[in-house]
């Protein structure tokens, strides 16, 4: 059974503002990236899952249980990290950490070690019995999937885990949202913009456009190869398209980029095609390769190929 | 002993362990809630400085007691300083102080910081938040009710020469020197926590709800000095004045000092002020935390 189901979920806020628009979505075990643009309606999916916001129409399922009548019961095996600042300054990670424990119900000793354990497994450990108002950014985001890790739930949902965050700060971030799945057995759902970031740790797609559901699907299946050859050249790429298409083969250009399509099995013969008419027109040739399809082309014209080419 | 020289002082990760042990859902939540409250109210756990008011204010609350259960047992009852029904109009001016100075402490942070969807994303409701809090300051503000009251009632029980009589004689005040605590921490906690709610700043917390004691006792006693229908409201602006009025209509008793003994009003309009007080708290709680934002 699905950890996570919604049918026909619709959320209005009061100004008019429709954030979630008939999505329907079933989510399973793994590392889940909920992908889309800002204000795509991530967050108020997460918050309605939550049992945080009441949806306007439709329901979901989280852990098998309805959020609009066991909310409480699905908050206590869910764990959740905010997009937005979320910590007060005057406390120490442990203080805050064991408190927030206990609020989701955890006995006095149980929280106390965990917190321990917890800090320790985000990388928290001097630091830890410090004031939060002199941390870094690194080290907020830390205590807040901290927060989000000490009951030990059974499901993950981080809000743009790396806000924020550096270029080291954001690897180490998302190394340990990898391990938190891998090693720890959760469900992670991790809301992001970012599709670069996604597609290093999850295993799963589920895309989101204007309250929508665009696409649900594994990882791969978002990169795979496309039917496509990209040609970059650095002049004359209209030149290029139209004696391949004098040749009977599909081309258009793109600005200095060409897509070339390659058909079914003559694909040697296109490839060939592209290499003699560049070397006939003494075309500078920047690059040919074979395309994949891109977290990117979700989000616009399908026909329009990336400057990244995927190189992936 | 035990450990070879090789484990010794050698820390292994064990990876990460799950958790199999009770979980005590909304209650254990509400009871973390409330315990963490009372600590914060008393400066438990904090620097010496944030133990000052609290602690300095029971003691100023506990000070006149203490004074009379002393000139009691030195000299028996020849003087009554304090009764069961005064006390707390007497010792009035600590309450507000206690709660200007504590209540921001509970709950303006957890708004100002965005600390609430932490709160909300766990087992409890909003209602149970606001419940927890408005609870944690209602006990602590019954330690300045209460106590005092107390230990005078010990005071007069155990100075006594048959304590077993006294404490016949004492025992029926209980129901009212309990009743009157339990009346002036749930109303003045509701107050606070309201002020609390809308004031973006624990210093603008603070200021309101001193704002508001320190105008309606000013007020209020320039009413009872004009005599007339105006002695008649003094009462009514300010809280403290409103419960001492119904603590006289619930339980009996009079404190002489109190504005209530100038007006001529019937009893019964002491509590309905009191509900309106209550009411436009929770009012003020209901809106503010349901438009909060998580």
């Amino acid at each position: 059974m699905a950890l996570i189901s919604t049918r026909a979920l619709t959320k209005r806020y009061p100004g008019g503002v429709t954030a979630l628009d008939g999505l329907s979505v079933e989510i399973d075990e793994g590392v889940i990236g909920l992908v889309g643009a800002n204000g795509a309606g991530k967050s108020t999916l997460i918050k309605v899952l939550l049992g945080l916001l009441s949806p306007t129409s439709g329901n979901a399922e989280v852990l098998g249980l309805d959020v609009a009548t066991h909310g409480g019961q699905i908050r206590e095996r869910v764990g959740y990290m905010p997009e937005h600042d979320c910590l007060p300054p005057d406390v120490s990670a442990t203080e805050f950490v064991t408190y927030m424990a206990r609020v989701s119900g955890l006995p006095a000793g149980a929280a106390r070690e965990r917190t321990a354990d917890v800090l320790r497994h985000v990388g928290l450990y001097e630091e830890r019995y410090r004031q939060m108002g002199g941390y870094s950014t690194g080290m907020k985001q830390r205590v807040k999937l901290a927060q989000a890790l000490v009951h030990d739930p059974r499901l993950l949902f981080l809000d743009e885990p790396t806000n924020g965050l550096d270029p080291a700060g954001r690897d180490e971030m998302l190394a340990l949202i990898e391990r938190i799945g891998r090693e720890f057995g959760m469900t992670v759902v991790v809301a992001s913009h970012l599709l670069g970031e996604i597609e290093r740790v999850a295993s799963w797609l589920v895309a989101i456009d204007a309250g929508r559901l665009l696409r649900t699907a594994p990882l791969a299946s978002f990169t795979e190869r496309t039917g496509q050859l990209v040609v970059e050249t650095e002049e004359e790429t209209d030149a290029l398209v139209a004696a391949l298409t004098a040749r009977g083969i599909e081309a258009r250009a793109h600005g200095r980029l060409a897509t070339v399509e390659l058909g079914g099995g003559g694909a040697d013969a296109v490839y060939d095609a592209v290499r003699d008419e560049a070397v006939a027109r003494d075309l500078p040739l920047v690059r040919i390769e074979h395309r994949r399809h891109q977290l990117e082309d979700l989000f616009r014209d399908p026909a329009t190929p990336t400057a990244g080419g995927g190189s992936a | 002993m035990s450990a070879s020289p090789e484990t010794a002082g050698t820390i292994y990760d064990i990876g990460y362990r799950h958790y199999d042990g009770p979980r005590l859902g909304r209650r254990g939540a509400v009871s973390a809630i409330v315990r963490a409250g009372l600590r914060a109210l008393f400066g438990l756990g904090r620097s010496g400085r944030a133990k000052i008011l609290p602690w300095g204010t029971l003691a100023l609350a506990l000070l006149p007691a203490v004074i009379a259960v002393a000139i009691r047992v030195l000299a028996g009852d020849i003087i009554e300083l304090y009764s069961y029904d005064n006390y707390l109009w007497e010792i009035g001016a600590l309450l507000p102080i206690f709660l200007a100075a504590q209540a921001p402490e509970l709950v303006v942070n957890d708004v100002r910081h965005s600390v609430l969807p932490l709160y909300f994303s766990r087992p409890i409701s909003r209602l149970d938040y606001v419940l927890a809090k408005g609870g944690a300051l209602a006990l602590a503000l019954l330690s300045i009710t209460l106590l005092p009251v107390l230990l005078l009632f010990l005071g007069r029980v155990l100075a006594a020469e048959d304590i077993v009589a006294a404490f016949g004689d004492e025992a029926g005040s209980l129901v009212k020197i309990v009743g009157n605590a339990l009346l002036h921490a749930v109303v003045l906690a509701s107050i606070g926590l309201a002020i609390c709610a809308v004031a973006g700043r624990r210093a603008y917390a603070a200021g309101a709800v001193l704002a508001l004691f320190l105008i309606g006792g000013v007020v209020s006693a320039s009413f009872q000095e004009q005599g007339g229908a105006l002695a008649d409201w003094a009462p009514f602006v300010n809280p403290l004045s409103i419960l001492d009025g119904t603590r006289e209509w619930l339980f009996g008793g009079v404190s002489p000092n109190s504005p209530v003994r100038a007006a001529d009003v019937p009893g019964p309009m002491y509590a309905v002020a009191t509900l309106i007080l209550l009411g436009v708290s929770w009012a003020v709680l209901a809106v503010r935390y349901r438009r909060i934002a998580t």
